[in-house]
């Protein structure tokens, strides 16, 4: 390819940055906020840069707050609860793509059936259950209503069904249980899906908002997205803090945001990430 | 006997797979689904228990109640700008980039990173560059407007961040689509002297359309469910003119006590959203990847 | 092939799975988990949750006084208190509610901090303990001691139902500087909405097009808590509802469009955007006075504090009665704020620690600070004997304004306990926002506010028989 760039190349490219830069101001802000003094929050106009890199947003953000273990809580739910997920998921979309049994089709579609219905509408009666069961402020209470993803389970099973029958029947005759046959056969060669997909549960289940602020009273249960929006500084226009906060949590999802760049990318044109 | 009991095992161990799948289907899906639906039809007392069976009649009084009839104007109203903003937006960004330039990596990060932002984080910082008083936007633009005291603005905050949030998906989707449009006949096309713009409209947005109508249909359904960005930024005010359907079940199911209602605007946003899947499988099935 | 094993494998691999989930979150499982420090005796301290709603400046003396106390009688009794902050008043009532409905007490906090919007939600569920109750098993504690319109506020069926501790009226906020630019008198604020009508047109300013307005006269909605005084004030005693404002029962029906007492108020009211300066403003208007926004606007005076604090030396800060409807109206304001409700939780048998901490909450020396720090008037009669108190008081004119307002109110005046009072509020706000915006009647807007809120009452009724 031509090593020059044509003109409407170069203009195109320059817009296409300052679109860009529009796009990527509010992380900006929120970065340059959480330096920002109490004083520098009311000025006008407005200001865009802090006058100091103190740190002392930071520091009140983490001693003032749980905001530590609000992280502890997020990751303990998204890693287990995607794991659970997708064992969930696979152990549904293996039997449907490898075993033959009376009424499989019938229990495929009660189980894919379920993405008609979505989580948000059914929220209330969610509720009563998970407060029966006991769960209220407890880690599974928080991951219970995204344990189970139709959506995974079916393009597992559309990946399952591209390896081809004779791997099963020789798997059969070496005297390979259905097991076995997942756990050694299927699974390493679907990894590129499974991999892809844990990654989106573990985003799906990290930014959860509505639900985990129904079931969790106890601060220390509270996950990080709902702790943010419960920092309470905002009450004496003292924003400090709040960025402070937002920044700890970006600043982690950025970074492996860039090294996953490839690898969302390449999802979303799998077609294994919607939405 | 025992031959018989290792038949039945294995007669049974496909089932088993499904059984974890089964029971949270029936727990989180179907067991909560059909008791909405008897709630909708019955009167439900503050404690939650079903006092007596009235068929429709929450439906009816549902539809000729303003605050609800304020709730699906609104939600529609979303979708009416969230949708045609966030899909030129991104088709703008798509074509700015799409063809593998330099700098255009670095562009493209730049137009994804709003997937790495959860959107509680999201819809604080929104909160706060909006803030008529200490917000950046009115400043940056010259204007004096008050975002959230203003029915006629507040939604647009609202759009604002869902287009930000949406636009890293829909952005990287039509990417997609514009690469994968045969060279060839974008080249012939260019040969018998079409101009960018002759050539977006009569080559490429034919051939992308089945990705257009696919995002169209899922940011739809995802327009029915709006309610977190609503919660954290306007409670649905200023004047209830952001109170959005899940939104307003919430209010009515969980502060209000009225679980009737809410369960009725849950069927109503079941019954729109269900229509609306369907409309999603009928453009996925017509193959809108070409991969 | 060997099925069993395979199976039992699966379900080895899935039971593993499942016990280090739970043995990974180890003590964090469950609610709770507060760790104690003070272990006196066998049986170790008593947790006693407290949910809240404060926050800024609130937040940070209620973390005080429950820490002062964790450290002296709690120490001393075997008592650890947990304050949880909840978010705004509206979302530790709607916690409560999720909790209370699910009929869980292990859900359910041991002490929550209500306002008015919440009372309805508690007050008939058996999950609620009285205060009544503690107050009668505790011959040490009297009610004698507190100020007599707050035990009125949270009385229902001549019960008392919640603890008023941060006890509050509105109260009109002012931008001294800005009435002089206007060449109005900075100590003498409007008295009637007629005054405040033509104060509002007096102190609007506008940038240099001559619309765009830079600085509103007075800024806000009116909405329930404001009708609460407007409608409360009016022919010595006045309410919205009947069974007075649903202290007596649920009410069942509006009052004040028979009474006549909203279209008084509309009727004024108009006078208000009329004169130009009023701002249809309903969120951060705390924010906007600020920053100079607004020159006037009504709040509680819990908000005194924070007000002062941030207002700085911006401009000199001025407060002042709420405004009457009109000179007839005599009744003054309404008692507002919150209280703390008891509720059921296996926590605390007998409700002891708790009775304890509010005993403590309530005391001269607990309403002070709280007093001094938020700007809520003090509840015990004993703080205002306090020489603290005194010199407060004269060092602060402004704290002063509002416990004179406070004295000067009919304590009949309460606030009102409906149900659907969420919806309600926008309701009110929305029918007062249409009048000014549409030009609607007074008589249709009255009408129509009441068909709406008495079809909440009517619903709210059939489905939940007394």
């Amino acid at each position: 390819m031509n090593p020059f760039m044509k003109r409407s190349d170069i203009v195109k490219a320059t817009g296409a940055t300052m679109l860009g830069l529009v796009v990527v101001f509010p992380i900006y802000y929120a970065f340059s906020a959480s330096f920002f003094t109490i004083g520098e929050f009311s000025t006008y106009p407005p200001t865009l840069f802090p006058s100091t890199l103190s740190l002392v947003n930071y520091i009140r953000a983490l001693t003032e707050s749980m905001l530590a273990r609000f992280m502890v809580n997020s990751l303990v739910v998204s890693l287990v609860g995607s794991l659970l997920r997708m064992i969930v998921a696979i152990l549904a979309a293996f039997a449907v793509a490898f075993l033959k049994f009376k009424g499989k089709q019938l229990l495929f579609f009660l189980v894919l059936g379920t993405m008609m219905l979505p989580g948000d509408a059914l929220i209330i009666e969610n509720y009563l259950t998970i407060s029966r069961l006991g769960l209220v402020d407890s880690y599974l209470g928080i991951m219970s209503v995204y344990l189970l993803a139709p959506v995974q389970m079916f393009m597992l099973r559309q990946s399952f069904k591209t390896i081809p029958l004779t791997y099963r029947e020789s798997a059969a005759i070496d005297g390979c249980s259905d097991f076995k046959f997942l756990t050694s056969i299927v699974l390493p060669m679907s990894r590129p899906i499974v991999l892809t997909l844990s990654l989106h549960s573990f985003v799906t289940i990290w930014n959860t908002y509505l639900w985990p602020l129904l079931v969790t009273n106890n601060p220390e249960m509270r996950t990080v997205q709902v702790g943010i929006t419960m920092l309470g500084y905002a009450d004496s226009l003292d924003y400090g803090p709040i960025f402070a906060a937002i920044s700890l949590l970006l600043l982690p999802s950025i970074i492996i945001f860039l090294l996953m760049r490839k690898k969302i990318v390449e999802g979303i044109a799998s077609g294994a990430i919607v939405g | 006997m025992e031959k018989r009991s290792a038949r039945m095992k294995k007669t049974l161990s496909p089932y088993l797979y499904f059984v974890p799948a089964l029971v949270l289907a029936y727990l989180f899906s179907y067991h909560p689904f059909f008791k909405t639906i008897a709630n909708s039809l019955s009167l439900v007392n503050f404690s939650g228990k079903i006092i007596e069976f009235v068929g429709l009649e929450n439906f009816q009084s549902l539809f000729t109640d303003r605050n609800f009839q304020t709730s699906l104007v609104n939600t529609f109203r979303f979708a009416l700008f969230f949708i045609p903003i966030d899909l030129v937006f991104c088709l703008v960004c798509a074509l700015l980039v799409y063809r593998k330039r330099r700098f255009n990596a670095l562009n493209e990060t730049l137009f994804i990173m709003p997937m790495a932002v959860a959107m509680s984080s999201a819809a604080l910082v929104f909160k706060a560059i909006f803030n008529p008083t200490i917000g950046v936007v009115n400043h940056l633009f010259g204007i004096s407007i008050q975002w959230f005291n203003d029915p006629a603005w507040a939604m647009f905050t609202i759009v604002f961040l869902g287009v930000w949030m949406a636009m890293g998906l829909d952005f990287l989707l039509l990417v997609g689509a514009l690469r994968s449009v045969p060279k060839h006949i974008v080249e012939a096309a260019e040969i018998e002297g079409a101009g960018p713009v002759a050539k977006f409209f009569r080559i490429q947005l034919p051939l992308i359309s089945p990705t257009i109508l696919f995002i169209v249909s899922t940011r739809l359904r995802d327009s029915m469910l709006l309610s977190g960005p609503v919660m954290v930024m306007t409670s649905g005010g200023p004047y209830r003119s952001t109170q959005t359907l899940v939104y307003q079940m919430y209010i009515e199911g969980f502060t209000a006590g009225n679980y009737s209602k809410g369960s009725a605007i849950s069927v109503v946003v079941f019954v729109l959203t269900f229509l609306l899947i369907l409309l999603a499988f009928r453009f996925e099935r017509k193959g809108v990847f070409y991969q | 092939m060997n099925i069993h094993t395979h199976m039992k494998r699966t379900f080895s691999l899935t039971l593993l799975l499942i016990t280090v989930v739970l043995f990974a979150a180890g003590p964090l499982f469950g609610a709770g988990g507060m760790e104690t420090t003070s272990a006196t005796g066998d049986s170790g301290p008593v947790t006693v949750e407290f949910w809240h709603s404060n926050s800024g400046l609130l937040g940070e003396a209620m973390t005080e006084l429950v820490a002062h106390f964790n450290a002296t009688v709690g120490t001393e009794k075997a008592i650890v208190v947990q304050e949880i902050y909840q978010g705004k008043a509206a979302d530790v009532a709607t916690k409560l509610r999720a909790g209370l409905q699910a009929n869980r007490a292990q859900d359910l906090p041991d002490l929550a901090q209500l306002d008015a919007t919440g009372v309805m939600d508690v007050r008939d569920s058996s999950m609620m303990v009285s205060v009544q109750t503690l107050v009668e098993s505790d011959p040490d504690f009297s009610l004698d001691v507190l100020q007599p319109g707050t035990v009125l506020s949270m009385t229902y069926k001549g019960k008392l139902i919640g603890m008023p501790f941060n006890a509050s009226t509105i109260l009109l906020y002012y931008n001294k500087d800005a009435f002089r630019e206007a060449g109005l008198d900075p100590e003498r604020p409007p008295r009637t909405l007629a005054e405040l009508a033509d104060y509002a047109g007096k102190l609007v300013t506008y940038a240099s097009d001559g619309k765009t307005v830079v600085q509103y006269g007075f800024a806000g909605v009116p909405t329930t808590y404001e009708l609460v005084s407007w409608i409360g004030q009016q022919h010595g005693v006045s309410y919205l509802t009947d069974k007075s404002n649903g202290h007596d029962g649920n009410p069942t029906k509006v009052v004040f469009d028979s009474e006549g007492t909203l279209a008084t108020f509309l009727d004024e009211w108009r006078k208000v955007y009329a004169s130009g300066g009023l701002g249809n403003l309903t969120s951060d208007v705390r924010q906007q006075f600020i920053a100079g926004k607004t020159a006037m606007f009504a709040t509680s005076t819990s908000s005194l504090a924070t007000v002062i604090d941030s207002v700085g030396d911006r401009f000199e800060l001025g407060a002042g009665y709420f405004p009457m409807v009109n000179s007839e109206s005599t009744g003054g304001v309404n008692i507002g704020g919150g209280a703390i409700f008891v509720f059921e939780n296996h926590n605390d048998p007998g409700k002891k620690a708790a009775w304890e901490f509010l005993k403590y909450l309530m005391s001269a020396e607990s309403q002070l600070f709280w007093h001094q720090k938020t700007g809520y008037f003090p509840v015990n009669l004993g703080t205002y004997r306090l020489p603290e108190f005194k010199e407060h008081i004269a060092k602060n004119p402004l704290f002063k304004v509002a416990i004179d307002q406070l004295n000067d109110s009919n304590p009949g005046i309460q606030s009102v306990w409906w149900p659907n009072s969420y919806q309600a509020y926008f309701e009110i706000q929305n029918g007062i926002l249409e009048m000014l915006e549409k030009g609607l009647g007074t008589e249709e807007t009255v009408e129509k506010l009441s068909s709406v809120l008495n079809r909440y009452m009517d619903e709210y009724n059939r489905m939940n028989k007394e």
